[in-house]
């Protein structure tokens, strides 16, 4: 197995300075990929947000064709449980009306969406694609799904979290089994040691762990015990 | 064989979608007694409205034989709800990279009916091993399943014990439920492949078994009440011969009813 874990950090730009296109941009370069696409609508809000680094020249055609009404790879992609490679949308009858377009702007047809579930049912989407064989974009989407994966549910809860009433209902909710780890993990413990102590496997611990990450809004487990102890879920070390 | 049932191809796949319900109002209304609602004899929640993916397991004939429900555990659940009691009121897990796999059950009555070519053990590995690889090419490193101790038995006899649990074991009807956790590896994978002599790929072409289908629909034009007055017959068979009977009138009768729309055409 060869799956990198690469998960960009949104937490380094202040609040409200957020360049989420700038984001997309890095997580381009990192995983290899040419273009990046994310896409959700605040479910309390009604607030749209989209940002992508497709060319200009390609947004306005898109946006003057109202080609987001029929595009597959945001409509029908979105409500999948697994990432949607977009070989899997050729046979939507509205594939040609993009892919077509798309092909004329020189745009990459090899693709995967990432389908995101948020905390309130909210669905939001992460794409990325890029222009290389088959064949090797079936290895590079198994190298990066992973990360795929962890940095959409990532950016959207960042996404989400931008607007204040959204942060207050978003508190994070952590077990009582991840606070315990977490404690521990602040109190110098390995993931061996903390599975010793509670009876339980290392793997359960790193699930765990996992979690605690993703419901802190943090890619680190040292920045999650960081912020849980500043929101004084935790005591410090 | 395994088919992958989700939002995007469900519309090609009614009857299936139907028949996975009736197999799940069997297993866990009848014969597990969990507190589910079956509404015409099919078992179906709110949950299935949120867009599950299902894995099903069909026969050599495209009949449903074993299914599950997949769900992100970022976005709501089952463990968040309806089987809060498991983790004792607490949050459940939260990742990108961990799904949930609720419902997962075999048709053992169908399988061991004479004549089916797999055996109950066969299907259940192909279930499991079509969850993992599922799951494993979608980027998923975990998957948290709901079920009852009857099948955790059978995930450990299978070379597929899970590495650990969450919350406790807790009582639902006749039986009792419990979370358990799998890490998704290729190991794992293999483990169970090399335990049911599972080679080559398991999952079917859905174009493939969507014509299967529509060939079957078109000779067995059957009314529905019918259908399910000979399935509840078939089921309700106490011996060998009064089930051998059933068939037999189940096919008389879906002759009939091929012979007649032949006359008419």
């Amino acid at each position: 197995m060869n799956k990198r874990m690469d998960l960009i950090d949104l937490a380094s730009t202040p609040d409200g300075q957020r360049d989420f296109v700038a984001h997309l941009n890095k997580l381009c370069d990192t995983l290899g990929v040419e273009h990046a696409t994310y896409f959700a609508v605040n479910p309390i809000s009604g607030k749209m947000h989209g940002f992508t680094t497709y060319p200009d020249e390609w947004k306005a055609h898109y946006v003057h064709h109202g080609l987001q009404q029929f595009d597959p790879t945001l409509r029908s992609a979105a409500r999948s449980v697994a990432p949607v490679d977009w070989n899997r949308l050729t046979n939507d009858t509205n594939y040609d009306r993009v892919f077509r377009d798309a092909h004329d702007f020189g745009l990459p047809s090899q693709g995967v969406t990432v389908p995101i579930r948020g905390m309130f049912g909210e669905t939001g989407l992460l794409c990325a694609c890029t222009s290389t064989t088959a064949t090797e974009w079936a290895r590079l989407k198994r190298e990066i799904i992973g990360s795929l994966l962890n940095n959409a549910v990532h950016l959207h809860d960042t996404v989400m979290n931008s607007e204040p009433l959204m942060k207050t209902l978003r508190h994070p909710n952590l077990s009582s089994r991840e606070l315990e780890i977490l404690q521990w993990v602040a109190a110098g413990k390995s993931q061996q040691d903390v599975g010793d102590i509670l009876s339980i496997s290392p793997r359960t611990v790193e699930v765990h762990l996992r979690s605690s990450r993703e419901k802190l809004c943090t890619i680190s487990t040292a920045q999650a015990v960081g912020r849980a102890v500043s929101l004084g879920l935790i005591l410090p070390g | 064989m395994i088919l992958v049932i989700d939002a995007l191809n469900r519309h090609r796949f009614g009857p299936v979608i139907d028949d996975m319900f009736k197999l799940r109002a069997r297993v866990f209304h009848d014969r597990m007694g969990w507190d589910v609602t079956v509404r015409n004899g099919r078992e179906f929640d709110l949950f299935d409205d949120l867009d599950p993916a299902y894995l099903v397991a069909l026969d050599d004939d495209y009949n449903v034989v074993g299914c599950n429900r997949m769900l992100q555990t970022t976005g709501p659940h089952m463990l968040t709800d309806v089987f809060q009691d498991i983790l004792c009121g607490e949050p459940p897990l939260r990742s990108a990279t961990i799904w949930e796999n609720t419902r997962f059950c075999i048709d053992t009555e169908r399988l061991k009916r004479p004549g089916n070519s797999r055996s109950v053990s066969y299907t259940a590995c192909e279930l499991m091993a079509g969850i993992a690889e599922y799951a494993f090419e979608s980027g998923i490193s975990d998957v948290i399943s709901v079920v009852d101790p009857a099948m955790d038995r059978i995930l450990k006899r299978c070379d597929n014990a899970p590495y650990g649990y969450i919350g406790k074991t807790v009582q639902m009807g006749k039986t009792k439920a419990l979370a358990a956790l799998s890490d998704i590896t290729q190991e794992r994978i293999a483990r169970i492949r090399n335990f049911a002599g599972i080679t080559g790929d398991i999952f079917a072409d859905e174009n493939e078994v969507a014509d299967a289908l529509a060939a079957r629909t078109a000779g067995d034009a059957m009314t529905p009440e019918l259908r399910d007055y000979c399935d509840e017959q078939v089921a309700a068979a106490a011996t060998d011969d009064e089930r051998q009977a059933a068939l037999a009138l189940q096919e008389k009768i879906s002759q009939m009813f091929r012979s007649g729309r032949d006359c008419n055409a």
